[in-house]
């Protein structure tokens, strides 16, 4: 089982402010981590130094690691952010395109039309992005995330703003991308969708990290209880 | 801060307060002492001041540009703090250069202003660094004011001898006094002068270890609030 | 490369739809000129005419400087900025093709209010049209590349109409003095000088590979 992402002592500061606590962690190929905690725990920051969006203060980041410089490191990972990241005044077939081309797919008008295929898009291929409903963006920003192959797919609170019908289409796909052999991360408060998905659970608070032990992660109710318990043991410990 | 910090901070506070007052002391003897030129009178005696500040407006921005460089490339805080110290210290010393030109050049040639190629340059220094300050302070999060004011730092001094060029190009090269090399001063007048442009580099010093100091006090406090406010919840 | 046909596809594709960026910079440039015959009408002299090419790079700099704030503002809408800072490539060609798609719609503006100074300022300016389009080009260049690198860092502080046109003026100097003085030796004596042109390559050149180096620090969060 190959390594996907390994952090060593990885820290953000934003002046005097520690965002996140040096954090050790490996992720393996086939496998999901959830990521829990309160508001402005940090969790969206981890994520954002996972994607190369941000850099670390301290530390190190090392995605599939046969290291390499950050370019190639960019090229191993998806993200699916609170935003789409789509371009309103093009196409979701456009966007998509966009996207293969920037990530460096090629043939990337077939990419993209597999993509649109992958999420039942291509009825709205041709709509402008702007013009997409809440779940349909969602839909089409995985696509785009998963357009160029990546090992590390990111998704920060991935099920905010779907209908149950929508939200579990994405577990499914999830799910199938796992067992193709992504790794997963993925920021949540929806403790019940994640249960099903990921093998351990990490939780935030206020930048410092503490693992759930695997057992919390079998059901929704056994994780909620240790991951309350686990918030209250971190804000007591001061 | 540590024991040793602060120990440091006031041994390098003492012997750069001690060195300026030396310097000063000095200068200002040589200055009251210096002849007065002929032709212009005792007004020419702001030159005294005048030349050393343009050399702290130019090293201040010259500073600027180098600790923003080695920020982003060792993205140590230290170097952002001495990029914006030595941003201020030298805004200063460039207001001090453009009030106190056009003191002299109205006592000697009748007007305040011309667009000459130094007064130009110097003025365009003025305006790069009051939006460099500007930029940092509009700028939210202190990570990415450093980030940005590195890039504009670095943007703007290699502007310098571009905008020399260009003025000159555009004919600047009317007024001013030209370059004050060898044998153009008067006898008696370069001892007051060098030792002016050492006064310069000891004030810049000098006000620069302050400034650090505040900054320093400052992240020191906001660490300990951001502690306290933790701990607090 | 790639990376960089990608985005300026993106971008004029995105500005054929919707011409709005265009449209602003185009009218905008033709009230200033307007306003600028208006509040300094050229007296008959060759003097008096001197100072009229200064005020054709005045009116591009206006233009300029409003498209240049759009070019980020759009980016902003569903982070689609992020979008270019996730991109596994040398980021200075994101730069490179956000850059060229403001000097593909500025040429274009330049080329309208050119005709339109013209016949505001009376000036006959088919003899020297090559010639001048080259100095545009070369002034719109110089313009584009630092305006690029700013509108980025503007469009992420507060004020951001205000701190563009702040940033990037006082570094606009060189360009500007060498295109002035360019499109004055052209209009008046239907010379091309070459210190100016030189002026105008080697800033180019500068602003070019100091925004191409420092965009990768620029797009990071």
């Amino acid at each position: 089982m190959s390594l996907v992402l390994r952090t060593r002592a990885l820290e953000k500061r934003f002046g005097p402010l520690v965002a996140l606590h040096p954090l050790d962690l490996e992720l393996a190929a086939g496998s999901a981590l959830a990521v829990l905690g309160p508001n402005g725990a940090g969790k969206s920051t981890l994520l954002r130094l996972f994607a190369g969006l941000a850099r670390p203060s301290a530390g190190s980041i090392e995605i599939h690691p046969e290291g390499g410089s950050r370019s190639f490191r960019r090229r191993s990972v998806g993200l699916v952010g609170h935003a789409s990241f789509l371009t309103p005044t093009l196409t979701t077939r456009e966007n998509l395109v966009l996207a293969a081309r920037l990530f460096g797919v090629e043939a990337p008008g077939e990419a993209a039309a597999r993509a649109l295929a992958a999420e039942e898009l291509l009825p709205v291929a041709e709509r402008r992005a702007g013009a997409l409903s809440r779940g349909l963006a969602q839909r089409a920003a995985i696509a785009r995330a998963l357009l160029h192959d990546p090992k590390l797919v990111l998704l920060d609170e991935p099920w905010t703003g779907l209908d149950a019908r929508a939200a579990a289409r994405l577990s499914q796909r999830l799910a199938a991308e796992k067992g193709a052999g992504r790794a997963l991360v993925i920021v949540t408060h929806d403790l019940g969708r994640v249960v099903g998905l990921a093998e351990r659970a990490l939780l935030l608070v206020r930048g410092r990290a503490a693992w759930l032990e695997a057992a919390a992660v079998r059901d929704t109710a056994t994780l909620e209880a240790a991951a309350s318990a686990a918030v209250a043991r971190m804000e007591s410990a001061r | 801060m540590t024991n040793e910090e602060l120990s440091r901070n006031s041994s390098l506070l003492r012997s750069s307060t001690i060195g300026l007052g030396v310097c000063a002391l000095l200068w200002a003897w040589f200055v009251w002492r210096a002849p007065i030129d002929s032709m212009q009178g005792p007004i020419q005696k702001i030159l005294y001041v005048h030349v050393p500040c343009v050399l702290g407006a130019y090293l201040g921005f010259a500073l600027t540009a180098a600790s923003g460089a080695l920020y982003l490339w060792r993205r140590d805080e230290r170097w952002d703090r001495l990029a914006a110290a030595c941003a201020e210290v030298g805004v200063f010393f460039c207001t001090l250069v453009l009030l106190t030109g056009p003191i002299w050049a109205k006592g000697t040639w009748g007007r305040w202003w011309t667009w000459d190629l130094r007064l130009t340059l110097t003025l365009l220094l003025y305006l790069v660094y009051v939006s460099y300050l500007l930029l940092r302070s509009f700028t939210e999060g202190s990570e990415r004011a450093a980030r940005f004011g590195a890039v504009y730092a670095i943007a703007g001094l290699a502007v310098v001898p571009l905008n020399y060029f260009a003025i000159d190009l555009a004919g600047g090269r009317t007024v001013h006094p030209e370059n004050l090399g060898r044998g153009s001063l008067g006898a008696g007048m370069g001892l007051p002068l060098a030792l002016g442009m050492l006064t310069a580099v000891m004030a810049f010093a000098y006000l620069l270890v302050r400034r650090l100091e505040v900054s320093e006090l400052r992240a020191a406090l906001d660490r300990a609030q951001a502690d306290a406010a933790r701990s607090e919840m | 490369m790639n990376a960089l046909l990608a985005v300026l596809w993106k971008d004029l594709v995105s500005e054929w739809r919707s011409r709005d960026r265009l449209v602003a910079m185009g009218v905008f440039a033709l009230l200033v000129v307007v306003v600028l015959y208006l509040a300094a009408p050229p007296g008959a002299g060759p003097e008096a005419r001197a100072h009229v090419p200064g005020l054709l790079w005045v009116a591009y700099l206006f233009a300029g400087v409003l498209g240049l704030n759009r070019a980020f503002a759009t980016e902003l809408e569903n982070e689609a900025l992020s979008l270019l800072a996730l991109a596994p490539v040398e980021r200075g060609f994101i730069f490179l093709g956000k850059a060229l798609a403001s000097f593909a719609l500025l040429l274009v503006v330049e080329a309208a209010t050119a005709v339109a100074f013209a016949l505001a300022f009376d000036l006959d300016l088919w003899p020297v049209a090559g010639r001048l389009a080259l100095v545009a080009a070369l002034g719109a260049a110089g313009l584009c590349s630092l305006g690029t690198l700013f509108s980025a860092i503007a469009v992420r502080t507060q004020y951001r109409e205000v701190m563009l046109p702040l940033l990037l003026l006082p570094l606009l100097v060189p360009v500007l003095l060498g295109a002035v003085r360019a499109t004055n030796a052209l209009l008046l004596e239907g010379t091309l000088p070459w210190p100016a042109l030189q002026l105008l390559l080697v800033t180019d050149g500068v602003f070019g590979i100091v925004s191409f180096l420092t965009f990768e620090v620029v797009l990071d969060e």
